[in-house]
């Protein structure tokens, strides 16, 4: 029987068969003879999350528009799916061609998240590859980029290549390179060295880590005459109106997370949060071209059949010809009913506008992120908001016929104090009171005033990466603290989690070498999709930094002395560490900078050739 | 004007549920270009109805979408566009126009063509016993429904069954009221000769309804 019929004998008895059945429209079919690299795409979630992210659209098809490499998707089968497989001996296959992974020259995985990191241990043994990569003669190189990528040591001893930064130029780079090495017909470490020569790509088998006594990093080189270099710059697009961008997406059958058409339409941005690691590494801020966005989504639309369109950034509210960008886009689309949704708007940017335009097509609840309940603690993490802002967008929203919000905030952030927790539920009876100023003829009816709290987590490559996570104790009194604040006003909705899955993240965030073997193991003991409630076991964690002699505190909840050496100080981000100190520095004075925007604020981005032009 | 359109469901997407067919065929006419109507209201969507839907696991080369159009088209420009929209594991087959009076797909149908495969050692004796389930007069068999389960007369639902090297092809009663899928047929079979019913594959080879005489016609040429 063939590999495919044995997988379709599962499909009777595992939930949504759909996540394994590929074949859906504008999936690229290739001749395995007609092409010269295979190129698999590990996801390492579900598939219902890994088709909802740009990043893999972008690379997949920017790798299918060349003829001699063909990009497969894989994702992580669900528990029910990877119990069958081992019990009836099927590795883990392409979506596209049903070709097991081992048989591809490369994978590529993305690291979006640190709780997906058992993931691809499950996934690099459900395909038959060795975890560890000394232990690897055979069998595709594993690459891995994505965010995460710029602190990927907890990683390092099973992974052959990190990708830094943008991905799609030196994707198409290793691919090329793997061409070259595998006609010279040299030997596997051969492709590694060479690599290390790709700007942006980071070999972790050519560095040497050293320790101080008290476990802190003394230093991390690169291994005498590998010709690796000391420090490796991440990899960056100049202008991503000439980057590639798919005129086609995959359209699945079942329902992912965003079954919609994502738009980029700028990436970085100016605003220098100090907790955000996406607002640091994805810098310098490069907008598309109106026309450009025009174009893409009219050929997207066209070859997908969505209702929908998202204009996708960190902040899209900063772009800097929003409400043209808004007015032609609900213009051009409303005939063909296509909605278009605007996600994460900025309280300091919602304009009047936009809104009314968003609002014709469509409209949803209003989503806003103060991040902290007092202007101090906002001052501290460079939220450039005030609480004017906020109040002025929700009364507008309000008036125009908005009656759900939703706020963001944070819980364990840097100088946080009781004062500031409670300021959070001071703002949402604020906001409350701002729906009964409108008439009541005026407004919507049914007030819904959702407030979320997370759990801080220190993140490398940002000025916080000195600070100590909020310790556990604390954090569950915060949280019941404004629990019960809240309880007292009308009308509000409490949403947050048990700290233990941020603890875990803050540990392998700012995580180094040694935490492999208790990732390794924590996996062997059963951990895997970390990142979904229903199947992290904390406990089995807390176990596996026992038995391999690893104190989780030292990663979470320890504050770094300012000359400590980090694990990633050998990565460059773009943003220099001096910055992020002088940030930091900033911080516990509770000073803001401004959005660089508005002058340049020095952050290092300008040492990249082409950048901040 | 309306678009009948018969496809296939070939063997790789045979786990997709109606469900998903139904929202994914929603984002299907969109790519058609095509001037679909679409429903009034707040959430318009295009309006379409289906043949019959079809269980999870099976495939089709019989399966029948009704696309109402807003504008008049020709047929070979329909079906250039739908082919167009749609993956090659769902081939477009057939494509007739017919003005908004003719009856909806579904109202039509009242009976199915099958061809099964049967998997596993017991598949002879399974179709060994066709001749005897066909001279019977009453096939008692228990039906699960959504409402739980109901006791039926199977034999008067199957309209014919022919005995093929690895399995049978049949024609089986397909209305609201009255219908029997194929697994359970195989299930009487085994059960008749006595043996562990063997897996099966099913595929639906025709959609019928009745001329004005009263005879079986494929749906598509009513």
């Amino acid at each position: 029987m063939s590999l495919s019929d044995r997988i379709e004998k599962l499909f009777m008895s595992v939930q949504k068969p759909v996540r394994y059945m590929g074949g859906e429209f504008n999936a690229v079919m290739k001749d395995p003879a007609k092409v010269d690299v295979r190129y698999a795409f590990l996801f390492p979630d579900t598939y219902e999350v890994g088709m909802s992210h740009l990043g893999m659209k972008i690379l997949y098809h920017s790798i299918n528009a060349r003829d001699d490499a063909w990009c497969e998707r894989v994702f992580s089968p669900w528990v029910d799916m990877a119990d069958l497989m081992r019990q009836n001996d099927i590795p883990l296959f392409s979506l596209e061609s049903r070709t097991p992974i081992k048989k591809f020259d490369l994978l590529g995985i993305t690291l979006q998240y640190e709780m997906s990191f058992t993931n691809i241990l499950e996934a690099l043994d459900l395909a038959g590859i060795p975890l560890r990569r000394e232990d690897r003669t055979e069998g595709p190189f594993v690459i891995c980029g994505g965010p995460c990528a710029f602190n990927p040591e907890p990683l390092a001893p099973f992974v052959d290549l990190v990708a830094l930064g943008d991905g799609e130029e030196e994707t198409q780079q290793t691919i090329d390179l793997y061409k070259k090495w595998k006609a010279a017909g040299l030997p596997r470490e051969a492709y590694l060295k060479m690599a290390a020569e790709i700007p942006g790509i980071y070999v972790p088998s050519l560095y040497d880590v050293s320790y101080n006594a008290d476990g802190t990093i003394e230093s991390m080189t690169p291994k005498p005459g590998s010709g690796a270099p000391e420090v490796v710059r991440k990899a960056m697009v100049k202008n991503l109106d000439d980057a590639a961008y798919p005129e086609k997406l995959i359209v699945p059958y079942g329902e992912i997370v965003h079954n919609r058409i994502m738009l980029e339409i700028f990436r970085g941005c100016t605003r220098g949060c100090r907790f955000c690691q996406a607002g640091m590494i994805y810098r310098p801020v490069r907008e598309r071209n109106i026309d450009r966005l025009m174009e893409m989504a009219d050929k997207l639309v066209s070859s997908t059949g969505y209702d929908e369109i998202s204009l996708m950034s960190l902040s899209s509210g900063d772009y800097s010809c929003l409400p043209e960008l808004a007015h032609r886009m609900v213009e051009k689309f409303a005939a063909r009913r296509v909605r278009i949704a605007l996600p994460s708007q900025r309280i300091d940017n919602v304009l009047t506008d936009t809104l009314k335009e968003t609002q014709k097509v469509k409209k949803t609840a209003l989503t806003l992120a103060p991040e902290a309940g007092t202007q101090r603690l906002r001052d501290v993490i460079n939220k450039g908001v005030t609480e004017d802002d906020l109040i002025r967008s929700v009364t507008d929203a309000f008036d125009q016929g908005w009656s759900a919000v939703k706020l963001y905030f944070m819980l364990g952030l840097p100088t946080e104090t009781d004062e500031d927790v409670l300021g959070i539920a001071d703002l949402a009876e604020k906001v409350r009171r701002c729906y009964f100023s409108i008439p009541k003829e005026r407004r919507a009816p049914g007030l819904r005033i959702t407030v979320s709290a997370s759990v801080f987590v220190p993140k490398n490559d940002t000025p916080f990466q000195w600070a100590a996570q909020l310790d556990y104790e604390n954090v569950v009194r915060r949280q019941q603290l404004l629990k019960q604040a809240l309880n007292r006003i009308k009308g509000v909705d409490f949403k947050y989690h048990a700290p233990d899955v941020s603890y875990i993240e803050a540990v392998f965030a700012r995580g180094d070498r040694r935490l492999g073997e208790a990732m390794e193991r924590a996996w062997r003991m059963g951990c895997r999709f970390d990142g979904w409630s229903d199947q992290f076991r904390y406990d089995l964690w807390l176990k596996a930094f026992e038995e391999t002699g690893v104190d989780p505190d030292f990663y979470a909840t320890r504050q770094r002395p300012a000359d400590e050496v980090f694990p990633w100080d050998h990565l460059d981000c773009g943003v220099t560490k001096a910055y992020l100190r002088s940030e930091w520095e900033k911080a516990m004075r509770a000073e803001c900078t401004r959005d660089c925007r508005k002058g340049c604020t020095g952050c290092g981005m300008k040492r990249y050739e082409g950048a901040c032009v | 004007m309306r678009a009948l359109i018969r496809f296939g469901k070939q063997p790789r997407l045979r786990f997709i549920s109606h469900l998903d067919l139904q929202r994914f065929f929603q984002r299907a006419v969109n790519r058609t270009g095509l001037p679909i109507a679409y429903t009034q209201g707040f959430n318009p969507h295009p309006v379409m109805s289906f043949g019959s839907a079809l269980a999870l696991g099976w495939t089709s080369e019989y399966e029948i979408i009704d696309i109402k159009l807003s504008a008049p088209m020709g047929r070979k420009r329909t079906e250039d566009a739908v082919r167009a929209a749609l993956p090659e594991d769902l081939p477009v087959l057939e494509v007739r126009m017919v003005d908004d009076k003719h009856p909806a797909p579904m109202a039509l149908v009242q009976m199915s063509d099958y061809r099964v495969r049967l998997e596993g050692d017991t598949s002879g004796a399974v179709i060994a016993q066709i001749p005897a389930f066909m001279a019977k007069a009453d096939v008692p068999a228990v039906k699960k429904t959504k409402s739980g389960e109901k006791e039926i007369n199977a034999r008067p639902l199957v309209i014919a069954m022919e005995p093929l090297p690895d399995g049978f092809s049949a024609r089986l009663m397909l209305t609201e009221r009255e219908s029997i899928k194929p697994d359970l047929l195989v299930a009487l079979l085994a059960e008749m000769a006595g043996v562990a019913t063997p897996e099966c594959r099913i595929h639906r080879t025709m959609l019928l309804g009745t001329d004005a005489e009263g005879q079986p016609k494929p749906l598509m040429e009513l």
